[in-house]
Order: C-alpha cells, then structure tokens, then sequence
C-alpha cells in the first residue's frame, strides 16, 4: 500500500485566512478503509510540474469521521511552489493525486480515558492540532484540553471562529488562547499574551489551567525552532519525556551537514523481496534504491514525516535530520532512508 | 437508576457474625478490598502548589501524592528503595527532592533515586536506574484526590463511569470548603456496620425523624451500579414549597434539581450532596470493631455559612421539625438532634450485640434494606477474590 498514490477529486475549496487554503477531497466508498486515518496524521501530495515529480506533506485538518471526506489546509509558504499553486488554482472538480494517511504524530482518543491536554500551535502548526482538539472533544468525554495558539497577527490565525466555536459548544473542555507576535494596534481580538510561545508561555499556561485529570498529554506543533523551545520549557517543568508529542512545519532545524557518507553494498529488503544495492558517496539510502527501479515508500524528503523509515540490521548510518524520531527509536536503529548517509562500507537495511 | 434485584435472599446474615469481629475477616479486607481500589486521598485543594505532598493509608499501602512543577500530581509507594523507611509524613512542602530520613536516599519528584551518600565506598556497583521509588496511581475526580497502588490502574473512569450519571448535579470543584464543618469520629463497630447503615434506607424516616425530615423518604431511588451504591431522595414537599426560606444556607444547585444524593462509593466512601452542602462521608477501618469516620463539607459561601450555620435552628421551618429522636438531655445522643450522634449510637450499640451469645439476625426489610445485603454480598464476592 505504501507508495501507492489514489486520484481523489476535490468537492471543494475553502479560503481560511488570505495566506491558507482548505481543500476537501471526495473519499469514494470503495476507498473508505485505505482512506480512513487518526487525528494529526497527513497525506501526501503529488503534483507534476514541468515534468518534475513534486511531493509535499500536509495534515489532515478535521478529526477522523465516516462521511466520506477528507480536508486538508495548506498555508503559502514564500516561494514555495506546490502551497502556493493549491492556494491559487486548486478548484473543486481538480483530481490530485494522494498517498494514504500516515504519520506518527497523532493522537488515538479513548472515550474512558480522563486526560488533560496542552496544546502548542503556530501558524499552520494547527491543522492536526486541530484534528486532535475535535477528536478529544468528540471522542474523550471526560477529557480537557487547553491550547495555546501562536500567529503573527490576528488575521493570520486559521480556524479562529471554528475553535472559538467549539470553545462555546463545550463549556470548559477546551480553552484557547491566543498568542500574537505582531498584534494590529486595530485588533479587536482580546489575545492572550504579545510574543511568541516561549518558556514563560509554556508555565504561564500551565499555571492558569493546572491538569484536572491526572494524565497530561503535551502535543506541539509549530516551526522548528519553537517546538525545541516548548520542549526544553516542558522538560525544564519535570514533564516526562514519553508525554511530549511533536511535529515540525515549516523552519526545520538545518541538516547536519558534519559526516560525509561513504561508498556502500547494501542489502536492503523491501515488499519480501532482499535487493542488493550500491549506494555511492554521499548518496541517501532512499536515493540508492530509488535508482535500481524499485518503489521503496518516501514522502517529505527532509526527515519530518517518517514515511521512508527502515530498520538498520547491520552497519550504521549518519541521519542529516530526523524529526520524525524518537530518541529510543534512534538508539533501537530506526532510520530516515531520505536522511541515511551510510558510514560503514556494508549495511543491512529492512523497511517494515 | 437501576431496577431492584430480585428479593430471593431476603434474610441476613449473608456474612457471618465473624466478618464484624474477627481479625482474619479484617485483614482479608484490607488486603482484598482496601489494597485493590480507588483510594480517597483528601480534597483537591489540599495540594495546590508544587512540591506540596500528601500521604495517605489505603489498605496496606502507604502512597504519597506530591505535585511536581508542571503540576502534575505523582503518586508513589513511600518506602525507600534501601530499607523500606517511610519518606514522607503527613501533609507538607518539599523541593525537588525527597530525602529519606533514615540513610539520605535522596529521589527526585519522578522518583528516580538521583543520590545515596558515600556511594563509590558503600555501593561501588549500584544501579541507581533500578532504584526508584514504586509508583502508584493518582487522579483528582469530583473535587477529590484518588489513588490506586497500582501504577497501571488505568482510567479512574473504568471505576467511577458507570455511578457518575446518578451522582448530582453539583460543581464540586466551584464550592469551597467548610473547614469548622470537618468532623472525625472514632466508631466503636465495625467498618461494614457504618457503611450499611448509611446505605439502609429504611432508618431514615425512624431514626432520623427529627433531624433529615426535609427529605421525602417514601419517594427515594437506591441501588447499586456496578459496586456503588447510588441514592437519591427529593426534598418533601413542605419544605420544597418554600424552600428559600426553609434551606439554612445558599444553594448549591438549582431549586428545580433540589433533593439529596447520597452515594455510598465503594469501599466506604460515601458522599452527602444536597441542595445546600456537600460533604464527603470517608470511612476507615481501624480494627475489627473500630472505625474512624472524617467528613468534610463544601458549600456554596463559607462566610455566609458560617452565620446561617450558627443561627440556623431559628428558621421556621427547623424549629418547629428539628430535634432529637427522645426528649432529654443534650449529651444523650438520641436526644442530641445530630444525625451524626443518632447513626454512631445505633453502629455502637449493633457491635456490641454481635459479642452476645443469644444475637440472631433478624429478618431485613423488602426494599429498604435491599441495599445493606447487596453490599454484604459485594464484600463477600471481593474477599473471596471475585
């Protein structure tokens, strides 16, 4: 099923703010089981410009319900040529290829579990956060949730009137609070602090709504930077490790750039089938079976998403980025295909 | 509420004399039940601020609830991972640390052992990794703190899902307490004898028929769900007809909701939430005939309660209804007007019968003792290990 791509069509489009776009994809029933996903996972999208293969990563936005839709919001990023073109030409009726919903970083609600919520978001960082927030609502009757929501200024804030909404509609489950870097001097919108998400954001937050149910779960979603910044400040308040869920958009740290891969025979299995390839000097994994016409699974290409992982069996190899990794998957030998440089002259390498 | 179960055991005793009595019935409960349940640790409040901690006895476990900076409440089994020294008493305020008295075993507020003095000469080959302390579980729920020795007790949900809908309709966390309400008794009868005469519902209109005669007991529904005993019983239409003027202190709920839920929580925590307080009713076996009893109340005001509290046998309503049971003396508790002092006489004077060689069950009541076999039932079916 990995790396295979579905048409879907779009039932229609939807402009959230000036710089972010919803699509809705038309899910066919005979689709429905591929299809079906958990709140903060993402598809992939494949476009082909000028003759180029184009693969980008977006979250899904709405929490997992049967209705035979899927919604996606992209926001512009600068320059960037595949949000850009969904935020100006995409139209309901386009048929966009799609690979299944995927990911790591999602939340699977529970209706006897009694969690309390933190919630992290900037910018674009809210669309699975915002899957998340209606799944918890929906789903987990017993639980809260408390999210904290950064943006540059009012206008920039997705989902603004929906999570306000939802924050009328279920009393004192979910609070939102808003965070603005640089408010209008004309905002009408009575916003939580000036800044951004930083440490004393991270305790302030925590101190006006201490976790009523004892099971606290920290979900973060933003640029690079903020995300190890509302880490270290969680970590720094004794928040265990295993309670903080993250993913990146946008800014990503840099590639660590420091190690040169080297020259290498591999033995890589993939679909039951054990291909022997050769990956040359600074090559990536993925690229080295790339080549021999093999269809090994990659979406985002830059570390985030996870799609390309694999078990490493024998040899080691130098990860450039790995944000879609935990620290015990790193050490049990999981790796980013996109991201491996070998380091050792044999390697033995397993996609799941 | 759920239907009454069928009546086809209707006499007592479904537990023998000696489960009143005897050790070995008192050790198997604290072992079975009191070791193996959702434990109430105190009101929520009660740890606000980080490092603040609490210790609490539930059956054979002693846990410690201590808040760490993100606020967050851990639990753990306090006994020190090198000769098993209780680390913390009572109530109070720590650090980052928890020190233990006895040798200096020092663990941080995850409960890893984080320093052992003079390790390199004592402990060359010690590995402090498989040292820390022994967690156990906590939650707050209903304005209360709750623990379980069990680190992998799951959802408090799982135990209190099923009763919350029959619970009232209070906003327990929106009172405040009470404090002079607190109230500690130390029972001489066994911990069943005190839980089956809050849960007999057929007492109330005797027993208490100067104090509780607000309440319409012909029309109460009762009956467990799941091991909970749920109770609820409305105001009697007198007293609800003015009840503005009647109620001795501000609501707590909505006139139209008006009435009592009484709850017995299993095992032994029993809940009084009425239209104008409510109280938490936490029963602790002590030994085979002795049982201590702490209540504490929230109410809707404290400074106005505490004026109406003093001057409430003034209104209408409750001087001409309250009073004791028999005529006489303020210091016979039959007398007393305290329903509190009605129950702990009738509990006492039950015990003591149960010593008597000629004592024999007596037969117990269609529905209004429903309740007192059921629990009797629920206690033998978790002693004898379900």
């Amino acid at each position: 099923m990995k790396g295979g791509f579905l048409s879907l069509r779009v039932l229609d489009t939807r402009a959230e703010t000036q710089d972010a776009t919803s699509v809705l994809f038309e899910i066919p029933p005979t689709l429905q089981d591929v299809l079906c996903w958990r709140a903060g996972q993402h598809i992939t999208l494949r476009f082909f410009v000028e003759g180029r293969e184009e693969r980008r990563s977006y979250s899904i936005s709405e929490m997992p319900i049967a209705d035979g839709r899927l919604r996606i919001t992209v926001k512009r990023v600068q320059g960037g040529l595949i949000s850009n073109h969904i935020n100006e030409h995409v139209a309901p009726g386009d048929t966009i290829e799609v690979m299944p919903p995927f990911g790591g970083f999602c939340l699977v609600p529970n209706s006897r579990a009694r969690r309390t919520y933190y919630f992290f978001g900037a910018g674009s960082g809210i669309t699975p956060l915002y899957a998340m927030i209606r799944t918890v609502l929906a789903a987990e009757p017993h639980s809260t949730a408390h999210l904290a929501y950064g943006n540059t200024d009012e206008s920039a804030i997705i989902f603004r009137d929906a999570l306000a909404g939802l924050e009328e509609e279920y009393g004192g489950r979910l609070t939102v609070r808003h965070i603005l870097s640089s408010p209008s001097w004309k905002s009408a919108l009575q916003y939580w602090r000036r800044g951004r998400i930083d440490a004393e954001c991270v305790a302030a937050l925590i101190n006006e709504c201490p976790p009523y149910a004892q099971d606290t779960q920290y979900y973060v979603c933003g640029p690079g930077d903020m995300n190890a910044v509302v880490r270290t400040a969680l970590l720094g308040l004794d928040v265990p490790g295993e309670r903080i869920h993250m993913e990146s958009f946008g800014n990503t740290t840099p590639p660590d750039d420091s190690v040169v891969g080297v020259a290498a025979a591999m033995s890589v299995r993939l679909n039951g089938k054990v291909l022997t390839v050769r990956a040359g000097p600074g090559q990536t994994i993925l690229n080295a079976v790339r080549t021999t016409g093999n269809t090994p699974p990659f979406s985002c290409e830059s570390g985030v998403c996870g799609a390309c992982r694999a078990q490493l069996r024998n040899g080691s190899a130098h990860l450039r980025a790995r944000m879609a990794l935990t620290d015990a998957e790193v050490d049990q030998g999981v790796i980013l295909t996109c991201q491996a440089l070998p380091t050792t002259p044999q390697l033995t390498v397993e996609y799941d | 509420m759920p239907d009454m179960p069928n009546d086809s055991q209707r006499t007592m005793p479904v537990l023998p004399v000696e489960a009143y009595t005897s050790q070995e019935w008192f050790d198997l409960e604290q072992a079975r039940i009191f070791s193996r349940t959702w434990a109430y640790a105190g009101f929520a409040e009660d740890i606000s601020e980080p490092g603040q901690y609490t210790s609490v006895q539930a059956g054979l476990n002693n846990i410690f609830i201590v808040m760490g900076r993100d606020r967050r409440l851990r639990a753990f089994h306090n006994i020190c991972r090198h000769r098993g020294t209780q680390l913390l008493r009572a109530v109070g305020h720590t650090q980052r640390a928890i020190v233990c008295p006895y040798h200096d075993w020092t663990y941080d507020l995850e409960g890893n052992l984080i320093s052992v003095p003079n390790q390199e000469r004592e402990f060359p080959d010690l590995d402090m990794t498989c040292l820390g302390l022994k967690r156990a579980s906590v939650d707050r729920w209903r304005g209360m703190l709750w623990v379980h020795p069990d680190a992998n007790a799951g959802s408090i949900m799982d135990w209190f899902g099923e009763v919350e809908p029959h619970l009232g309709p209070h906003k327990v966390d929106d009172l405040e307490e009470y404090k002079d309400g607190r109230t500690e008794h130390e029972i001489a009868a066994n911990w069943k004898i005190v839980v089956e005469n809050y849960i007999d519902g057929y007492h109330l209109a005797h027993l208490h028929s100067g104090t509780l005669a607000m309440y319409d007991h012909a029309r109460i529904e009762s009956g467990f769900v799941g091991p909970h005993f749920a109770f609820w019983e409305p105001l009697a239409p007198e007293y609800a007809e003015d009840l503005e003027n009647n109620a001795p202190t501000p609501l707590v709920i909505p006139a139209e909701q008006a009435g009592a839920w009484v709850p017995m929580l299993f095992p032994g925590i029993g809940l009084g939430e009425t239209e104008s307080s409510w109280s938490v009713f936490h029963v602790t076996p002590l030994a085979p005939d002795r049982t201590r009893v702490v209540t504490r109340t929230r109410v809707a005001d404290t400074s106005l309660w505490e004026f109406v509290w003093q001057s409430f046998r003034s209104y209408g309503f409750w001087a001409r209804r309250s009073g004791g049971k028999f005529e006489g003396n303020a210091s016979d508790p039959m007398a007393s007007g305290d329903f509190m002092a009605e129950d702990i006489y009738a509990c006492e004077q039950q015990q003591r019968s149960l010593g008597s060689p000629y004592f024999e069950h007596g037969p117990s009541s269609a529905t209004g003792e429903t309740g007192v076999r059921q629990h009797q039932e629920l206690v033998r079916n978790w002693v004898n290990g379900q």
